[in-house]
């Protein structure tokens, strides 16, 4: 319960702004949830829908417009390759398939550890440093820019690494 | 007065109100801008792209602001290099647009090819195909080649279920938003919306039900593709096989318009079939809008006597044969001469022992030749109904002129023990459209309903108190304060309703609207005189857009109010003392087994019958007459608004003999009583009614022979409908938006009204109104029992009545029967939510609501509430509980 759970949280994102503009807060309540199970499911999406007075299909459609948010669960991180046309000129769209190779997935899909996904997504204006992603993952949002599969890799090898030392049991802190 | 603007398009100068968008005074004067995003009843958006035209403007002088001119004298013009949106440029004075020029063109040849660089080649078999804006204009502006390449074209889901009632397909959506606006904007339900983007875009709905909306089938009718379709019409015929023919609905006091499209099917045996029903435009009653109920719940109209379920329809008369002293006998078929000269040798032995109890589905006609009858016998003429109070809305409802659609600034509208949603969703949303527009609304109600969300004050009574809270907004604006209930004294201590009564005072017009909800007929009789009382002391009476208005459970109640039909408080004992019952549209018995009475319905009493299906009163009767519905015949209703409007023959009656079975056009009545095969069916209850009063006096002044002879008779003895001929119902003015004709690009498809816009009727002066009347009564209000709960009865919009049961589409909408309880309550009789439990209806005692004696018991669902009062249980209207106003009960468990 998402109410109960995190009362003050919410209160202090209310807090921001007026009463009758509440339902602006969909946004940060969304982060909220997703910092906490790295994806909103249907039901979270009904208890923002009370809390802020709106349709559990008006927050749906803030998910699916925002390529930030997800509604299916997946990788510990989400590494989302810009595949949008300039940086197509500068070879994401390869760099993407090759990525995926070597992790032996397709585009879209989460490594068998259940730690990466890796997904196309639309322009994250970083369009002269290509090819770039970025990494989000329950503590935040990482850019990573003019980058090779290589050193995607290595990356990737020291997320592994990370993950592994902390455990999930500590994962929670990890979020603060 | 806003300021005219005046430019010129496509050269042809038209002047229209500043703010109007260039593609509405395009469409004023019939010039064609193709849209599909933009919508004449929604806000523009701007995206879709279709309406580009070049547009010109007078270039100013800066130093001068004068505009500046050619050689020749004529203001110099300048164009801007790109094409411009109409649908979201206002026009400008002295503006110049080019829609028919080239560049125009090829500017829309992109976007249609655009847009069908991923939409499927489904036309041949889309429902849309054939009344398709995408379509129609494909072949107008569309390049006859296509670029497209077939490898990258998307493939998506095409059959998606957003809830039984709609389908989605997702390769035929263009995006253009209508759907999902029309929810939010329009009616408020944002049910439906946009997720992901792009080419990946498609419409989800995550309420529940699916698409958990009263309104959502009119999304069908302004999706310009085949993207939205109905379950009930989805794959069931082509567009251009359909005959149509103008209705009214039936199921609700709005009245909307409505055109209903049939064909003949080999499927029913070469016979009329209702395919659907869509809205006509009537911009004073329903817009160009119906709800879903209207739309999905024609079924009981069009059944058949062949019909294998138990909405069989009666296909001939049947009398009661061979009954003894200890064997009731049976029914047997009868030819009509038989069946009539039975009813009528017994009504003239009843004389003015002859009660006639009639349904508020009948047309005007029906209850006008009813009321004959019994004003020839010296019987009674009742309405079957749990709510009173219509004299009221003959002497001080609305009157001609009156539309709630003007209604807005300085203006109030006051809804007192209504749910409008639950009860007439289309009024909710014009009512609610007011209130945006700026009148004030006051909601007065024991409970919370959707409208509150529109409302400017929302004031809440005790369970029981209407009456009372509606006098103390009386009080609040008088000296001569009555003294009102301990109940309501905490409400009238309210600084907002003190607000609110100022505020409705002060209005320049105000309604009231008066509604059922948690009451019956004795209460809403005194909450109706209450009501009258207000705006007579506010002045709100005599004048457009001001008075009472009645929210009725039936179409046509306010109809038999005009024409002089009276309720009956204490039904079950006026059955039973009658000495003749003609009981038309109307199942007492069914309903609730307390009229079956000590010695049998109706007692000694001989039972007619007139209905369209046997029901569990005609079973009882004596005499059963076959009916037919209203979409098999002409005639007309009386709505809320006091709005006599005409409906038309849509379906030829259903019994009739195939060979009879000619085209239903607008124009012709089937044939009523030519030979003998016809005669043996169903016929119009007007008909049949004045064919039994013909038999007992030939000289009597009724007609069998027509709808039409009965209106005008009727017009010419009862003075509300003294200034109407059923010519004139029929008759049509230009409306605004224009929708239907060669265009549905632009309104969608809903129909254009070519069959009447009605007429409303003249308030009724010749009784001297009486709103002192209520000086005398003593104030009355519901008691809570110390012990046990009372039911107040509510509405639902999807009941479990006989006119709506016959759509199995709506079933799993509808549900079964249910109650809501307390959640105190609840707990204290150790149930849960979703729990079976017994309830059991205490005897019909008004006078003594402690007394809890024992009588039905029903087996129903709990549902539990958190808001709900202690002792006090909802209990649905029509849902097979015999419950029509507060009645206490007993609830227990069920083990
Ligand atoms: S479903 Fe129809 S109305 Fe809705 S966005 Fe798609 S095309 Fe437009
Ligand atoms: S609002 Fe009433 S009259 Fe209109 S379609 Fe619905 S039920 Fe019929
Ligand atoms: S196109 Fe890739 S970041 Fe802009
Ligand atoms: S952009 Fe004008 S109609 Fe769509």
């Amino acid at each position: 319960m998402l109410a109960e759970k995190y009362t003050t949280e919410i209160q202090t994102i209310l807090a921001k702004y007026p009463p009758e503009e509440r339902r602006a807060a969909v946004m940060p309540l969304l982060y909220l949830v997703q910092r906490d199970q790295l994806y909103v499911d249907r039901h979270s999406m009904s208890e923002i829908a009370e809390i802020l007075g709106i349709s559990t299909t008006e927050v749906a459609s803030v998910v699916g417009f925002y390529s930030l948010y997800y509604d299916q669960p997946g990788g510990k991180y989400r590494i989302q390759v810009c595949t949008d046309l300039p940086c197509a000129l500068r070879g994401a769209e390869q760099f993407m398939e090759q990525l995926c190779q070597r992790l032996g997935i397709k585009p879209g899909e989460t490594t068998s550890d259940g730690l990466f996904t890796v997904e196309p997504v639309m322009c994250l204006a970083s369009c002269d440093k290509a090819p770039m992603f970025q990494v989000q993952s329950g503590g935040g949002l990482a850019y990573y820019e003019d980058q090779t599969v290589e050193n995607a890799l290595a990356l990737i090898e020291q997320l592994r690494t990370e993950a592994a030392s902390k455990g999930s049991a500590k994962r929670k802190d990890e979020y603060e | 007065m806003t300021k005219l603007v005046t430019l010129t398009i496509d050269g042809m100068q038209v002047s229209v109100p500043e703010g109007t968008l260039v593609v509405d005074a395009a469409k004023k004067i019939g010039i064609e801008i193709p849209v599909f995003c933009y919508h004449p009843k929604m806000e523009p958006v701007g995206m879709c792209r279709m309406c580009l035209v070049e547009i010109g403007r007078p270039v100013i002088d800066r130093s001068t602001g004068q505009p500046v001119l050619e050689d020749d004298g004529s203001p110099k013009i300048q164009f801007s290099p790109n094409l411009e949106t109409a649908c979201t440029t206002p026009v400008g004075a002295g503006m110049v647009v080019l829609g028919a020029t080239e560049k125009a063109r090829s500017g829309r040849e992109d976007i249609i090819e655009f847009l069908l660089t991923s939409h499927p080649l489904d036309c041949p078999i889309c429902d849309k195909g054939g009344e398709c804006p995408l379509q129609n204009l494909t072949i107008k502006y569309g390049s006859g080649q296509s670029r497209y390449l077939y490898d990258e074209k998307k493939h998506f889901v095409k059959h998606v279920s957003l809830g039984e009632l709609i389908f989605l397909d997702r390769e035929r959506c263009i995006q253009c938003g209508r759907c999902v606006r029309f929810q939010s904007e329009i009616v408020d339900d944002p049910v439906i919306g946009f997720f992901h983007r792009g080419r990946a875009l498609e419409i989800v709905t995550y309420s529940n039900p699916g698409f958990d909306s009263y309104f959502s089938g009119n999304t069908t009718d302004i999706c310009p593709v085949g993207a939205l379709t109905t379950a009930d019409f989805r794959f069931g015929a082509r567009p251009w096989e359909l005959n149509k023919a103008a209705s009214i609905c039936n199921h609700c006091p709005v009245g909307c318009n409505l055109t209903m499209n049939v064909r003949r099917e080999a499927a029913s045996g070469g016979d009329w079939v209702v395919k659907r029903v869509m809205p006509r435009q009537n911009e004073s009653v329903n817009e160009i809008w119906v709800c879903d109920k209207g739309r999905f719940g024609y079924h009981f109209a069009a059944s058949s006597s062949n019909d294998q379920t138990s909405f069989k329809r009666l296909s001939q008369p049947l009398v009661r044969k061979n009954a003894g002293s200890d064997h009731p006998g049976e029914l047997v078929p009868a030819s009509w001469d038989e069946a009539l000269s039975v009813v009528s040798e017994r009504f003239a032995e009843a004389g003015d022992g002859l009660l006639a109890l009639a349904g508020g589905r009948l047309a005007n006609e029906d209850l006008f030749n009813l009321k004959q009858l019994t004003t020839t016998l010296g019987g009674e003429a009742v309405l079957y109904t749990h709510m009173a109070g219509g004299e009221l809305t003959t002497q001080l409802g609305i009157q001609p002129g009156s539309d709630i659609g003007t209604m807005g600034q300085g203006d109030a509208i006051l809804v007192v023990a209504c749910d409008l949603m639950e009860e007439a969703p289309i009024w909710w949303l014009r009512v609610k459209q007011a209130a945006e527009r700026g009148s004030q609304l006051i909601i007065l109600n024991s409970r919370s309903t959707k409208l509150d969300q529109a409302a400017a004050f929302v004031l809440r009574y005790p369970f029981g108190a209407e009456t009372s809270a509606v006098l103390a907004m009386l009080n609040a604006l008088s000296e001569k304060r009555l003294r009102l209930p301990e109940a309501v004294q905490v409400l009238e201590r309210d600084p907002t309703l003190q607000a609110a009564a100022e505020v409705f005072s002060g209005a320049n017009n105000a309604l009231i609207m008066y509604g059922s909800d948690c009451i019956g007929l004795t209460e809403s009789q005194a909450l109706a005189q209450a009501c009258a009382n207000l705006l007579d002391a506010t002045g709100h009476v005599g004048r457009p857009n001001n008075g009472l208005l009645g929210v009725w459970p039936r179409a046509n109640d306010q109809g038999a109010w005009e024409l002089g039909f009276q309720t009956q408080t204490k039904l079950e004992d006026a059955l039973g003392a009658a000495a003749a019952l003609y009981i038309v549209a109307a199942d007492p018995a069914g309903d609730d087994p307390t009229y079956l009475g000590q010695s049998g319905f109706g007692g000694k009493a001989f039972v007619v019958v007139q209905d369209l299906y046997l029901t569990q009163t005609a079973r009882l009767a004596d005499v059963v007459l076959p009916a037919q519905s209203w979409i098999e015949r002409d005639g007309s209703f009386t709505s809320g608004e006091r709005r006599a409007q005409r409906f038309y023959p849509v379906i030829p009656p259903r019994t009739a003999p195939v060979s009879r079975a000619e085209s239903p056009s607008t124009n012709k009545a089937p044939l009523l009583i030519a030979g003998d095969e016809v005669m043996e069916s169903p016929l119009p209850d007007f008909a049949i009614t004045a064919m039994i009063t013909l038999r007992i006096d030939s000289e009597a002044r009724i007609t069998a022979s027509s709808a039409a002879r009965v209106f005008n008779q009727m017009a010419e003895t009862v003075p509300a409908f003294s200034d109407q001929t059923y010519l004139e119902l029929a008759q049509v003015h230009e409306q605004w938006p224009i929708v239907g004709r060669d265009d549905l690009y632009y309104g969608g498809t809903s129909y254009e009204n070519t069959g009447g816009l009605g007429m409303q009727l003249a308030l009724n002066t010749s009784d001297t109104p009486s709103t002192t009347r209520l000086a005398g009564t003593t104030v009355e209000f519901i008691r809570m029992p110390k012990l046990g709960q009372i039911a107040f009865p509510i509405a639902r919009l999807y009941d479990r009545g006989k006119t709506l049961m016959p759509s199995q589409l709506l079933h799993e909408r509808i549900g079964e029967p249910y109650i809501v309880l307390n959640v105190n309550d609840a707990e204290m009789l150790r149930i849960q939510d979703g729990d079976v439990v017994h309830m059991t209806v205490a005897n019909r005692e008004p006078d003594s609501p402690d007394r809890v004696t024992t009588g039905q018991t029903v087996v129903v669902q709990a549902r539990l509430d958190q808001e709900l009062p202690e002792r006090v249980v909802l209990v649905p209207r029509s849902f097979g509980i015999p419950i029509d106003k507060p009645t206490p009960v007993e609830i227990r468990r069920t083990e």
